[in-house]
């Protein structure tokens, strides 16, 4: 069964200078950021969103979170429409989002999960077996008790990652989620996401990393300019390479770092 | 109600937890409350003990008035302040993909807001009581109930003033119009008996004028409920509407913010 389905959505941004603009430069005008978009994606599998900045992966993550609402078409998780029965879709799904600095500063690390944990009805019985988890999968147990305006971009970013799976979602969003962190927390962060995708978690995630791309997900989606440009299964023998060049080959820019440096596309 | 309770302890925690790792911010308040009320003691010995407003000294007529007008202002800039610190710092997205519906928890949040402002109002007429020796003569009865009606208005103003915040990012504009007009229609200072028949017209459809006048009535003047039913009836009237209709605001504007991709502008 499907667990996401995006059916013709289309999302457009509308810019509206403010009122006294003679002073300004601000001009006015609609960004569509996507544009008859229609995809879904299975229960257990892990989806890779690719394409360039502004293609509108983080805009696809947002709709699925009801963070936004699409202007046309439809976006249903686990039957659930996003616009009419919101609640019902926000119980299911959990999201991290790159930037992440979302937080309460004068909280520590285990206050702010137990607060989202709260609002996210986890039940109290299980709360903190489940925060020393993620705490754990995230390796944040040492800073647990730091005030989290003490964290570091990464640490922040792993704490984004936690209360994203601290209510055990069906469904997992993660915006480029390993940006900020570093190699160790990055390996044993998809060996975690692996583990949730057998435990029939589905999982979306942006990212412009290649490798990890061709590493854990099942299938990629390109796109581009609010569309969706291609769509490539990731089989077992796929590799960083052929991604990166399906990427370029996809979207027609140019793979400069081919020319620059030799052996430099091999490298990633 | 389990999880409503959990979350409301939650939100209480959060709250307490910040607030008292902001250590010189209390002392701050009190110190405030204590120059602010010298003030208008030191005012009101100015004006002289001939001028009674409505029968009472000044200084209690002040006194009243500015602690409840203060706390209007308090409430609304705590929901203002709710909203503006989750849209700076980023947790306002977040906060809206959590399992809690967004009026719950707008309400859950205003509850542990209020316990701060109710005890700043608490201090505030204590201090003027004990510190500066102004009289009372109150029906503790009369008192609750005006305390929880305006506690009412005061959570209707204070979603007004949110939803206001995620629509135009100007919830700042309703406090300022309660601080300027308000201040000036509600009696806060001196009796609107005093203003122009057209503006003493105003000033009673200004909700927080029968919230000063109720307290007025049921602290410094003895009045019983029943004796006060020409300020109550419109106190509870204007609580009731406006919490409708700021819920409504409030639930428009957030739909209106999920369609334009605005939930986070400030």
């Amino acid at each position: 069964m499907d667990r996401i389905v995006f059916e013709s959505v289309r999302k457009v941004f509308r810019h509206r200078p403010a009122l006294f603009n003679w002073m300004g430069q601000e001009r006015s005008g609609e960004t569509v950021a996507l544009q008859d978009v229609s995809f879904c994606a299975a229960e257990g599998e892990v989806l890779a969103l690719l394409g360039p900045n502004g293609s509108g992966k983080t805009t696809a993550l947002k709709l699925i979170s009801t963070i936004l609402l699409p202007d046309a078409g439809s976006v249903r998780v686990q039957g659930f429409d996003t616009a009419r029965d919101g609640r019902s879709v926000r119980k299911h799904v959990g999201i991290a989002v790159a930037t992440e600095r979302s937080f309460f500063p004068r909280l520590s690390a285990r206050e702010n999960l137990e607060f989202f944990a709260a609002l996210d009805e986890v039940p109290r019985a299980e709360r903190m077996a489940r925060i020393d988890a993620v705490l754990g999968d995230t390796g944040l147990e040492e800073q647990n008790d730091t005030l989290v305006m003490k964290f570091s971009s990464g640490m922040y970013q792993r704490l984004g990652i936690a209360r994203a799976l601290v209510k055990r979602p069906s469904v997992l969003l993660l915006d480029e989620p390993t940006r900020s962190l570093d190699a160790g927390t990055t390996a044993h962060f998809w060996n975690t996401i692996r583990a949730l995708a057998r435990q029939q978690t589905t999982v979306l995630l942006t990212t412009h990393n290649f490798a990890e791309a061709a590493m854990v997900a099942e299938r990629a989606l390109l796109l581009h300019r609010g569309r969706v440009l291609a769509e490539r299964a990731i089989g077992p023998l796929e590799s960083a390479e052929s991604l990166r060049a399906f990427y370029f080959q996809m979207t027609g820019e140019v793979d400069e770092t081919c020319g620059a440096l030799p052996g430099a596309g091999a490298r990633r | 109600m389990t999880s409503t309770l959990d979350k409301m302890r939650a939100i209480l925690r959060r709250d307490l937890l910040t607030a008292i790792r902001h250590r010189s911010a209390f002392l701050l308040t009190i110190a405030g409350v204590l120059v602010e009320l010298a003030a208008f003691y030191f005012l009101a010995h100015a004006i002289g003990p001939s001028f009674r407003p409505e029968g009472v000294e000044y200084f209690p007529f002040v006194l009243v008035g500015t602690g409840m007008y203060t706390f209007f202002l308090k409430s609304a800039y705590a929901f203002l302040r709710t909203i503006e610190e989750a849209q700076q710092s980023g947790t306002m997205e977040v906060l809206m993909t959590t399992s809690t519906e967004p009026a719950e928890l707008v309400i859950l949040s205003s509850i542990s807001a209020f316990a701060g402002t109710l005890m700043s109002l608490g201090i505030y007429v204590l201090a003027g009581i004990v510190v500066f020796r102004a009289t009372i003569d109150a029906n503790i009865l009369s008192c609750c109930l005006v305390l929880v009606l305006s506690t009412l208005l005061a959570i209707a103003l204070g979603i007004m003033v949110a939803a206001s915040q995620i629509t135009s990012q100007k919830g700042s504009a309703i406090v300022w119009l309660l601080g300027s007009g308000v201040w000036f229609l509600s009696g806060a200072m001196f009796p609107v008996s005093s203003l122009p028949p057209a503006l003493t017209w105003l000033s009673k459809i200004v909700p927080i004028t029968y919230a000063i006048d109720g307290t007025r009535e049921g602290l410094l003047r003895h009045k019983s409920p029943l004796e006060m039913g020409s300020t109550l009836i419109p106190l509870a009237g204007f609580g009731v509407v406006l919490l409708v209709l700021s819920l409504g605001a409030f639930s428009l504007s957030l739909r209106r913010a999920r369609q334009n991709g605005t939930l986070s502008f400030y």
